[in-house]
């Protein structure tokens, strides 16, 4: 037996695999030349049909492709809708309820087989109003029509119709009317002043009959829109290449925007044409350190900081000197969300012992919670209403939202169970991530220190959703993140009317809370709104139906080669607005 | 041996349902409503039946299960229900890429594992076979994560031997994607089969037929390779062939790592959203492979080892 040819083929294996590496990592593409923008997304992409953008993910492809009437100006805050494809902002009737919306001339769908000779077609109001019976049509359950869910005359009937086959799309909708190409009427069943908001979504953006008809249900892999860019390629799993559509109608880079923006460059290419670059690349990781180190060697142009590499990359909101070095920059955006720990108010305990509520609140550490699984990127949480939102005040006081284990045991005592004598052990459902059982378990310690004792019941988000609408868990950790910048928004998650198995999961009924959150519908952002909205924060924290936990903050870094970048926390189509700057990428590049 | 052959194929009808039956029951009991997760945030009770009746879920459980023998039968499970893709599409979009890393990983590790393990188990107790012991004991020791972690930090990133991840979907191109992951798969299973291999081999140089072929004056070479690496391959077909299946289904944290869009990650995506239609496709595909790769493995036994008779 010859040892030494065994191990030395073992040895050849290793070194042909080794020397096949070098060679093919040498061989990759510079990159530095091509006028694109290299993005990730952190999960992988579903499809791109309008009606199924219900992730953040899909929303951020789609938005480059589809257009819905309005956009939120890119550079002004507090959120500033404008027309996108609409001429001008729409009129409303005196009463609230008929709203006309006049659309651009011009507005072409891109390029595609599925219109004579390929040549895409003019944009007209009738393709909206087929695209939205699209989107209330059940046989395609789209999650979508809560935008238009009862709001909208007629469509609701014809929906229930459609759903018998006792309706068609040629049926005329009394509210959904189309008076010439350039026109679009809506009528309202009530007043809807979150209306233009909705208009904003991509699920409320124009699909052409033809292409819906020619790919049937693989619409969804062949996006047909009237924006910037077009689909070129899609890896199922691994990334999405998007190119420039020569028929766009056009749009310019805003003149104006926040204080400071003009200081931080963000005015230089003020009523230049758009887009800048000609290919925008998506790649699909799911993994923090892979995007980490992708966007580390240049990959990459702006990256969301993974919470692994936070400590090394930022201290007290600036960047280290390492990374300053490269050339990166960085952008803290305060998004509108909140985290939060609820209640079931018809839980026999939970939901009617206040004073229970209150200790509880009292007894969680939130900035131990926020730096221990945030790396501090956030804020503490008094209301459901976070920051950049009307009805958001910094200055909001919430006694219950202070660390305060005395003052929790006297009001546990209060409560009727001093030391957490007497309490049954309480069921905190929570979902199956790693995270989220290590939170639950922060918060099992944070009571303990009471004397409350909870197991955790973690399972996945299916059965976890499950048991919110079925009324069935005691408490919980969620979160909600804005789907457009209005408090309704998360006020309605606590509106008597939304409870189990609508959005309200916590079962919270208070009739003044109601009767103010009714009133606000019926008002347009106002300072008179803004109190209503000031009553109900204040009602809210009286009964505590939840513990609000943390606003999370956005830590983003990009190269110093991209330029006009501003982290927007709800539209998803900045693409068009960023230029990549290939001499100084040429310079940079070397750095890394 | 076509009898046998015949029958075990009948036999994977009733395991192919049996499993089939309790993936439905459990998905049924435990797997969250499918119509609510469908309907969105927003839903309605209203809206979330709808979705139901379209799905086909108010329908009574037994006529469910028809339902689903009938794909299974045709082999068309539909769409996804939360992708709203082809499943078809997406199983078939994800086996190469899945397999361009677990093939070569697979047969690289054989290539490997065999000859060093039959040289391990012939210099039982040797300073290299002790040696040997202890390097494998700590390379399954370690965490998997750890050696995508390291191996994506310092192979790709720092030394950039490799690309960091990625994918190309041409047969050329793929490679330089897929070095990295392999090597990491040779390295995740070499200690692991290693022992195993080790350990068959050991037992079977204590065997009377090894001391009868070395007393016929047969060369330490012959008895190895003739004798011994016949004798010990049932126990290694067996682990060969029943690991097959799983190569279809990829390594969840490779792919997920380095952006290899295989299958990896779609029976557990598909488990997070209550999505039964690829859960169903997945159980029964992997049903299929596994069973028809253990009829193929007692098979092999009777060519590799005339002792064993099929009764």
């Amino acid at each position: 037996m010859n040892l030494n040819r065994t191990f030395s083929r073992l040895a050849i294996v290793f070194v042909a695999l080794s020397f096949l590496g070098i060679t093919l990592g040498c061989t990759k593409k510079n990159s530095a030349k091509e006028n694109v923008l290299n993005n990730a997304i952190t999960a992988n992409l579903k499809g791109m049909d309008p009606i199924y953008a219900n992730d953040a993910y899909s929303n951020q492809v789609i938005s480059n492709i589809y257009e819905p009437l309005f956009e939120y100006h890119y550079l002004k805050r507090p959120l500033e809708l404008q027309p996108l494809v609409a001429s001008a902002m729409p009129t409303a009737s005196k009463d609230g309820l008929t709203h006309t919306i006049k659309i651009k001339k011009g507005i072409k769908f891109q390029d595609d087989e599925a219109f004579p000779e390929g040549k895409g077609r003019d944009l007209t109001a009738k393709d909206f109003i087929y695209s939205w019976k699209r989107l209330a049509d059940p046989a395609n359950q789209s999650d979508g029509f809560w935008i238009f869910d009862g709001k909208i005359k007629g469509l609701n009937e014809w929906r229930e119709k459609m759903g018998k086959g006792e309706a068609s799309y040629e049926d005329e909708i009394e509210g959904l009317q189309a008076p010439d190409d350039e026109t679009l009427v809506i009528k309202l069943t009530k007043p809807y002043f979150q209306l233009y908001y909705v208009l904003a979504m991509n699920y409320s953006a124009p699909v052409p009959k033809e292409a819906v008809d020619k790919y049937g249900k693989e619409f969804i892999n062949h996006p047909v829109g009237t924006g910037p860019f077009k689909l070129d390629s899609w890896t199922r799993n691994s990334k999405v290449v998007l190119v420039k559509n020569p028929t766009w109608h056009g749009g310019k880079y805003p003149s104006e925007g926040e204080e400071g923006d003009d200081a931080r460059g963000l005015l230089k290419d003020a009523g230049k044409d758009l887009p800048f670059v000609d290919k925008v690349v998506y790649s699909e990781i799911i993994e923090d350190q892979p995007r980490w180190l992708n966007f580390m060697k240049g990959k990459l142009d702006i990256v969301i900081i993974p919470k692994d590499n936070f400590d090394t990359s930022v201290s007290g909101d600036k960047l280290s000197k390492d990374l300053t070095d490269k050339g990166l920059k960085l952008e803290i955006n305060e998004e509108p969300d909140v985290t939060y720990m609820a209640f079931n108010m018809l839980d026999p305990i939970l939901g009617k012992n206040l004073e229970l509520r209150r200790a509880i609140s009292l007894a969680t550490d939130t900035n131990t919670l926020l730096e221990r699984f945030y790396n501090g990127r956030g804020v503490n949480a008094l209301s459901p209403i976070p920051p950049g939102i009307d009805g958001y005040d910094k200055d909001f006081k919430n006694p219950y939202k202070e660390f305060n284990i005395e003052k929790a045991k006297e009001h546990l005592k209060k409560a009727g169970y001093p030391d957490g004598k007497g309490l049954p052990e309480f069921e905190y459902s929570t979902t199956n991530s790693t995270t989220a059982r290590q939170m639950a378990e922060y918060t099992q310690q944070n009571l303990a220190a009471l004397g409350i004792k909870i197991r955790i019941a973690a399972t996945s988000w299916p059965q976890f959703t499950d048991k919110l609408r079925e009324k069935k868990a005691q408490m919980w950790g969620i979160a909600w993140s804005a789907d457009y910048p209005d408090a309704e928004n998360f006020l309605q998650l606590l509106y008597g009317k939304n409870v189990s198995p609508g959005p309200n999961s916590a079962n919270y009924v208070n009739k003044k809370f109601d009767e103010l959150y009714e009133k606000a519908l019926k008002l347009p952002p106002s300072p008179e709104r803004t109190v209503i909205y000031k009553q109900m924060k204040e009602i809210f924290v009286q009964d505590l139906p939840w513990i609000p936990n943390i606003h999370r903050k956005a830590y983003v870094l990009y190269h110093g080669w991209i330029e006009n970048y501003k982290r927007h926390a709800i539209i998803n189509g900045e693409a068009k607005y960023i230029r990549v700057n290939l001499n100084q990428k040429a310079k940079l590049a070397e750095k890394l | 041996m076509l009898k046998y052959t015949i029958r075990r194929i009948l036999y994977v009808i009733p395991i192919l349902f049996g499993v089939t039956l309790v993936c439905f029951l459990l998905f049924n009991v435990a797997g969250g409503d499918p119509a609510a997760q469908a309907a969105g945030k927003y839903a309605t009770v209203e809206q979330i039946e709808s979705i139901r009746a379209e799905l086909g879920l108010n329908q009574p459980i037994y006529l469910q299960y028809l339902d689903y023998l009938k794909q299974i039968l045709t082999f068309d499970f539909g769409r996804s229900w939360s992708t709203k893709q082809k499943i078809s599409e997406m199983f078939w979009s994800g086996v190469g890429p899945s397999l361009s890393v677990t093939v070569p990983g697979f047969l690289i590790t054989l290539m490997i594992t065999i000859p060093l393990s039959l040289v391990l188990g012939y210099l039982r107790d040797s300073f290299i076979d002790r040696t040997a012991m202890v390097v494998c004991l700590a390379l399954i020791s370690i965490s998997s994560l750890v050696y995508i972690l390291a191996g994506q930090y310092f192979l790709a990133y720092l030394w950039g031997m490799f690309p960091i991840s990625g994918w190309d979907s041409s047969w050329t191109g793929r490679w330089e994607y897929t070095t990295l992951p392999i090597l990491i798969m040779v390295v995740l299973s070499l200690g692991g089969q290693i022992l195993f291999f080790r350990t068959i081999f050991i037992e079977e140089l204590s065997k009377d037929y090894v001391r009868t072929a070395r007393a016929k004056g047969l060369s330490n070479k012959k008895v190895l390779t003739k004798h011994i690496l016949r004798n010990a391959l049932i126990p290694i077909i067996t682990l060969v062939v029943l690991q097959v299946p799983f190569l279809i289904l990829g390594s969840l944290l490779l792919e997920s790592f380095f952006g290899i869009p295989g299958l990896g990650g779609l029976l557990v995506t598909a488990i997070n959203n209550a999505d039964f239609p690829v859960i169903k496709a997945m159980i029964v595909i992997l049903t299929i492979l596994y069973t028809t790769f253990n009829l193929i493995s007692d098979l092999l036994y009777a060519v590799v080892d005339p002792k064993v008779r099929l009764q």
